[in-house]
């Protein structure tokens, strides 16, 4: 067996040996898979919770009938409905739980009913309106007099009707960022518990339709995102971690002082997180087929994506080791670098949901390219969109090794 | 028969800025002996043999080891052929087993078999228990078979004994005098007076980056340890006064404790008589000089058991 065989046999040993190594680079991203995957993998749709405090009752507390239906409209919705009593006090929020509180006033079925009513009889009127226009000088005088006569009784009725439109309150945090699409849901449900009460029906509806035959689910999108920022962990902390071990008790020393270069120290290094990588890769895409029925399959061309971003961020610690003379300084750097990249690049959740300048400066960060190219082969099977954030990746993986066989010293430690 | 010398260091010198670890340093070692560096912590030690084995490039001076430039890089491939090393504070890799530490050198060092270095230091029986697990002694053991596989020609030992107990040094002892005994010239760098008059053939006493003093133990002694000791307990300043107005050079140290220096056995003698002759009847402590009173002459202060200079 080779020397570099061996080496890299060791290696791996000592890596698959390490308690941390298994953790963080195979233990860890499954359970973050096994967690968000399950809160945003799943096939049922988010559920908000409302609370809502009905004042519209009768005497005896019982929630009058159109008050009643509306918050059964709510509930058959996106909302999970907990009920408030009118003397209830406010619920506090705790955690990430977002209390928001919808207030049906009193009255509220009285000036439902009212207010239907008064629009019926504007449609009515409007009605009879365009009917008398449309005909013109076909109605005989006698019966456009009675139709007159008619109108001012319709109109006398109107005003006796108490049309007074009451509001409901939507209260919740300024910090809730779903504040305003709940408000708008409430709108749409609010309007058509409105059309339905005229005995109307829409006029336009929306119909849902799939873009991409491939039903892909957020699973899918998370996956490519864990195995990018787990790869460029494990090389940041996981090699960063081994190297100044290694330095720290000699071994770096005893093997300079024998035959063996330091390229093989360095390609040693390199193979060992490529099989880190792949042995990842694979883990995390069997517990997604398995437990999330995953429908993405990785190709050659995402695999060589992994490669390239294990490249990438084993030349970049590396490089940090051959630069930074202290062990321990090596291991801080690496997980300095490698936890604002996890998140400020985009690879755990989507950058849309990020402010714009964060959006502007995960471009800078190089993981961003890493879970940009494996997203791009992995989610689209394309290869020309993967193929700048790909050459980006490259470049970096280019470049770090270079800079890492050129800065890692095998003499004058 | 003179051996000839495998190492020649020539007015190494190492900075590190304004700071000279190492300053105009010259010396050589012979084929198959032990030559010891001794020094307190800080002193060049490691800094020297650092350079000899070709993990510090020289700022000025160059030294040769079998012919070999260290300062040329072709002849330092073939330099680290025949040489093992033991690093300073060297700990082999906690979660491999004795058997892969030693294959993980083996393999950088493109040796094939060294079941047989296993067996020679005992640690054949071990070699399926992880690094980790092992005592200080067996540790050191390991870091000695990772130095030694491949059967290097010159062995660098740095600090091979620091940070173990009494037991587990004395074991190391009887490894490294076993490798004098097959004829492997070592470079032992160490801060125990002991350690260097038990297994070396020379000593260089290296302090501030400087060679202090070089040359065989007993020679050393001869010419810097100064004259054998009788330490007696008990004696009070009369008798002290006795002794002196007798001839003897006598002092009492803090401790209470009276020491009379002697140039030969026949003194002993004297020195008893006389006491006998005041109704004293006592047995010293004969106390040779070592290389500690060497230490002392040369340096004028002794080296304490941590590595500094008392």
């Amino acid at each position: 067996m080779s020397s570099l065989t061996t080496l890299v046999k060791l290696l791996f040993k000592t890596w698959f040996r390490r308690k941390a190594s298994i953790f963080f680079g195979i233990a860890f991203p499954i359970m973050l898979l096994l967690v968000f995957g399950s809160i945003f993998g799943g096939p049922s749709p988010p559920n908000y919770r409302l609370y809502v405090r009905n004042l519209d009752v009768d005497q005896n507390g019982n929630p009058m009938p159109l008050s009643d239906a509306f918050v059964k409209a709510l509930n058959g919705s996106v909302f999970e409905i907990i009920p408030l009593k009118p003397g209830e006090p406010t619920p506090k929020s705790t955690g990430f739980a977002a209390v928001r509180i919808l207030t049906i006033p009193k009255g509220f079925t009285d000036s439902v009913l009212n207010m239907t009513m008064a629009n019926l009889v504007n449609i009515m009127q409007d009605t009879i309106l365009r009917l008398v226009q449309m005909a013109g000088e076909q109605i005989p005088e006698e019966m456009r007099a009675n139709i007159a006569a008619s109108m001012q009784q319709i109109n006398m009725f109107k005003q006796s009707i108490k049309a007074e439109r009451k509001t409901l309150i939507l209260e919740g945090s300024p910090d809730d960022r779903v504040l305003q699409p709940i408000e708008g849901i409430i709108n749409i449900i609010a309007s058509k518990f409105e059309t339905a009460l005229l005995n109307a029906s829409s006029t336009m509806e929306i119909k849902l339709v799939y873009s991409e035959a491939r039903q892909l689910r957020l699973v899918d999108y998370y996956v490519p995102g864990y195995i990018a920022a787990f790869i460029m962990a494990n090389g940041l902390i996981g090699v960063s971690s081994l190297v100044s071990d290694f330095n720290r008790r000699g071994v770096v020393k005893l093997l300079a002082s024998t035959p063996i270069p330091k390229s093989y120290w360095i390609v040693s290094l390199v193979v060992v997180q490529t099989f880190a990588a792949l042995l990842l890769t694979a883990v995390m895409f069997a517990v997604g087929w398995v437990v999330f029925r995953m429908t993405t399959i990785p190709d050659i061309f995402s695999l060589m994506v992994v490669l390239l971003g294990t490249l990438a961020f084993t030349g970049l610690v590396v490089l940090i080791g051959g630069v930074v003379r202290e062990a321990e300084a090596v291991t801080a750097l690496g997980n300095m670098l490698s936890f604002p990249m996890m998140f400020l690049s985009g690879a755990f959740w989507p950058l849309e949901i990020m402010p714009k300048f964060l959006q502007e400066a995960a471009k800078y960060i190089p993981l961003y390219y890493f879970h940009a190219a494996l997203r791009e082969t992995l989610l689209t099977g394309s290869v020309s969109t993967a193929l700048a954030p790909s050459l980006v990746l490259l470049a970096m993986a280019a470049v770090g090794m270079s800079l890492a066989v050129f800065t890692t010293r095998w003499r004058d430690f | 028969m003179v051996a000839s010398p495998v190492i020649v260091a020539e007015n190494l010198t190492k900075k590190y800025g304004d700071y000279t670890a190492v300053d105009n340093v010259s010396f050589k070692v012979y084929e198959g002996e032990v030559f010891a560096m001794l020094g307190p912590n800080g002193a060049g030690k490691t800094t020297t043999v650092e350079m000899l084995e070709c993990l510090r490039t020289p700022t000025s001076g160059d030294a040769h080891v079998k012919g070999l430039s260290i300062r040329n890089n072709s002849d330092v491939k073939q330099i680290k052929k025949i040489i093992g090393v033991l690093p300073q504070e060297f700990n082999a890799v906690d979660n491999l087993t004795v058997f892969e530490n030693v294959q993980l050198a083996a393999a950088a060092k493109g040796a094939k078999d060294f079941k047989q270095i296993l067996e020679n230091l005992g640690l054949w029986e071990y070699r399926r228990r992880l690094f980790s697990k092992l005592s200080g002694g067996l540790k050191r053991r390991v870091g000695l078979a990772m130095a030694l596989v491949g059967e290097p020609e010159i062995v660098f030992l740095d600090e091979p004994t620091t940070g173990l107990d009494p037991e587990a040094r004395r074991e190391t002892w009887l490894y490294i005098k076993r490798l004098k005994s097959l004829g492997t010239t070592t470079v032992l760098t160490t801060h125990y007076m002991e350690e260097a008059e038990t297994l070396s053939d020379r000593v260089a006493i290296i302090v501030k980056g400087r060679i202090a003093a070089e040359g065989k133990v007993r020679e050393l002694v001869a010419k810097h340890g100064g004259r054998t000791k009788l330490v007696f307990e008990g004696l009070d300043e009369k008798v002290l006064a006795s002794l002196r107005s007798k001839g003897f050079e006598a002092e009492q140290t803090q401790e209470g404790r009276t020491i009379v220096r002697i140039s030969n056995d026949s003194e002993i003698v004297e020195v008893l008589s006389n006491l006998r002759a005041m109704s004293i009847e006592v047995y010293p402590e004969i106390r040779q000089a070592g290389l500690e009173d060497v230490f002392l002459s040369v340096i004028g202060s002794r080296l304490s058991e941590e590595g500094f200079l008392a």
